[in-house]
């Protein structure tokens, strides 16, 4: 992948509205290439809302997103629950429907991108599952699947929404370990957080909204108002619990 | 023995019509299941009987210009499917109604003027041939648009294939992928439209949707993978469509309700005894050990 110094992403006094209502104001920033950037506020304090705003999906009210990668490059990982998971598809299958931008719908795979999906499973360790259907998956073995979709489509720029949420702690280390080698590779990530701990861990800075502003933070920050105690219950009991 | 079987299975096919019927119930077999497969993964499973009500008024008006032609009758289907489609596309994006809302409006609007015209122009003969098809109706003209549109049905989903399985999994990531992501769903109703008007001629306005949901429901018993799917629907739907018009030779019964039927005793059969999700399934899982049961 092509390093880049310029900025991939900015935000230019953003203005963002779900159903006429403001959900966010005056928002600046800039997402570096090989950054990655913790997204954190409360429920309802307008992340989603801003994702889809960088994803393309909702217009500002005023302001824009400047965003220079192709839209076939920019990942979005909605929360799991959000997928039919229940399709009838394999692991490999899954992953493999990430090479999308190289040959479009009508051309088939080849061996090379056979290849590819394999080292990537490799690489996600969940190679031993390539051949099982998705709905038969835990939450985390889920996550990697949907993270080797992002890996085989050369994602430049890869926005995430809660991806450790009802996911194995083997998973979590993994995950971030592939997410430091692809924004090491030049990746943008930009990742919904919760939990101080995974944020301590993966964020090279952090995004905070709250009452409809952003304000940015360096991530050590946040530790001298927050200790790892006070945060584990919260993430623990969160919504995502019991399900899968 | 072997004259008995002659008797049952091959003779029947002397007759021109049946041998026109069996080719095209074969054609239809092959088109219609893996649309019916997608409509169940979409969870859009009614949505093909709304489109079969909704090419009725077109399928009437054809007969009232033309008289008893396939071919324009089919045309006036077509048309008339793909607007309620677009219609009620375009009503649940105006906002607050769902597609499926607006297509249950369209399609009992539909129902009614259809019957409406039929009745006014024709008799009440008529009126039973478009509901419920006949396959002495099925003349070589008829036979060759019955093959025709399967066989664009069969090529069109094998060129959108991968878009439409993205699409079922995570539309998101496909509209991310493709800028003229939209087509794939328009592409996708327009052959199920297609798909009911050909299959009217022998299954009826009402029945061909059977030929599309039940081997596609029933399959969802018997494999969890998509290519099993489609293929254990394709070749139950041959199954029932040559059974079917078998037994409505010798039992002088209509073709389409017995088809069907046929049909419908293969979903039952499979809803009873299939390898997942069926009743035996479920009682065997019971004596399933608690850790075979964990690793899954």
């Amino acid at each position: 992948m092509s390093q880049r110094s310029l900025s991939r992403c900015q935000l230019h006094n953003l203005h963002l509205a779900q159903a006429r209502r403001t959900v966010l104001e005056h928002l600046e920033g800039d997402f570096q290439p090989g950054a990655i950037t913790a997204l954190i506020g409360a429920n309802g304090a307008g992340k989603s809302t801003l994702i889809q705003a960088i994803m393309g999906e909702l217009r500002p009210i005023n302001g824009e997103v400047v965003c220079t990668v192709p839209k076939e490059r920019r990942a979005w990982l909605p929360q799991q629950l959000a997928l039919d998971l229940t399709f009838p598809m394999s692991v490999e299958e899954l992953v493999m429907t990430g090479s999308w931008p190289s040959h479009g719908a009508l051309t088939g795979y080849c061996a090379a991108h056979y290849r590819k999906g394999r080292e990537i499973m490799a690489r996600l360790g969940i190679s031993h599952l390539a051949h099982r259907p998705l709905g038969e998956l835990s939450g985390g073995q889920r996550q990697r699947a949907l993270i080797g979709r992002t890996l085989m489509q050369e994602a430049e720029l890869l926005l995430l929404d809660e991806p450790f949420a009802n996911v194995d702690s083997e998973t979590v280390d993994i995950l971030i370990r592939i997410l430091r080698q692809m924004a090491d590779d030049g990746a943008t990530i930009i990742v919904v957080l919760h939990d101080m701990d995974h944020l301590q861990r993966l964020a090279d800075e952090v995004l905070m909204l709250n009452g409809g502003h952003g304000r940015w933070v360096a991530p050590s920050a946040l530790t001298d108002h927050h200790s790892p105690a006070q945060v584990v219950p919260f993430t623990l009991g969160g919504r995502h619990a019991g399900s899968a | 023995m072997l004259d008995l079987l002659n008797a049952w299975l091959i003779s029947p096919f002397d007759y021109g019509f049946m041998r026109r019927a069996v080719v095209g119930g074969l054609a239809l077999s092959l088109a219609a299941p893996p649309l019916g497969v997608f409509l169940v993964l979409r969870g859009m499973s009614l949505i093909g009987d709304a489109m079969a009500h909704a090419i009725l008024p077109g399928v009437a008006l054809g007969f009232l210009l033309a008289g008893f032609s396939l071919p324009i009758m089919s045309i006036g289907g077509v048309l008339f499917g793909l607007m309620v489609a677009l219609l009620a596309g375009a009503v649940s994006k105006m906002g607050g109604q769902r597609e499926d809302a607006a297509m249950a409006s369209f399609f009992i609007i539909s129902l009614a003027a259809g019957v409406m015209l039929i009745s006014i122009g024709g008799s009440s003969v008529d009126l039973t041939h478009v509901l419920f098809g006949s396959i002495l109706a099925i003349n070589s003209t008829a036979l060759l648009l019955i093959a025709g549109i399967s066989t664009l049905i069969v090529v069109t989903l094998a060129i959108v294939f991968r878009a439409l399985v993205v699409e079922c999994l995570d539309p998101l990531f496909l509209r991310g992928q493709s800028r003229r992501s939209g087509w794939v769903h328009s592409v996708f109703l327009g052959l199920l439209v297609l798909n009911l008007t050909a299959g009217f001629q022998t299954l009826g306005t009402l029945m061909a949707v059977g030929l599309m949901m039940l081997p596609a429901t029933s399959a969802r018993f018997w494999s969890k993978r998509l290519e099993g799917l489609i293929g254990i629907a394709i070749v139950l739907a041959m199954v029932a469509s040559t059974g079917g018009l078998l037994l409505s030779f010798h039992l002088d019964i209509p073709s389409g309700p017995s088809i069907i039927l046929l049909a419908g005793v293969g979903y039952l059969f499979s809803a009873l005894f299939g390898r997942y999700h069926s009743l035996a399934a479920k009682l065997r899982r019971k004596t399933t050990p608690l850790a075979v049961e964990q690793g899954s």
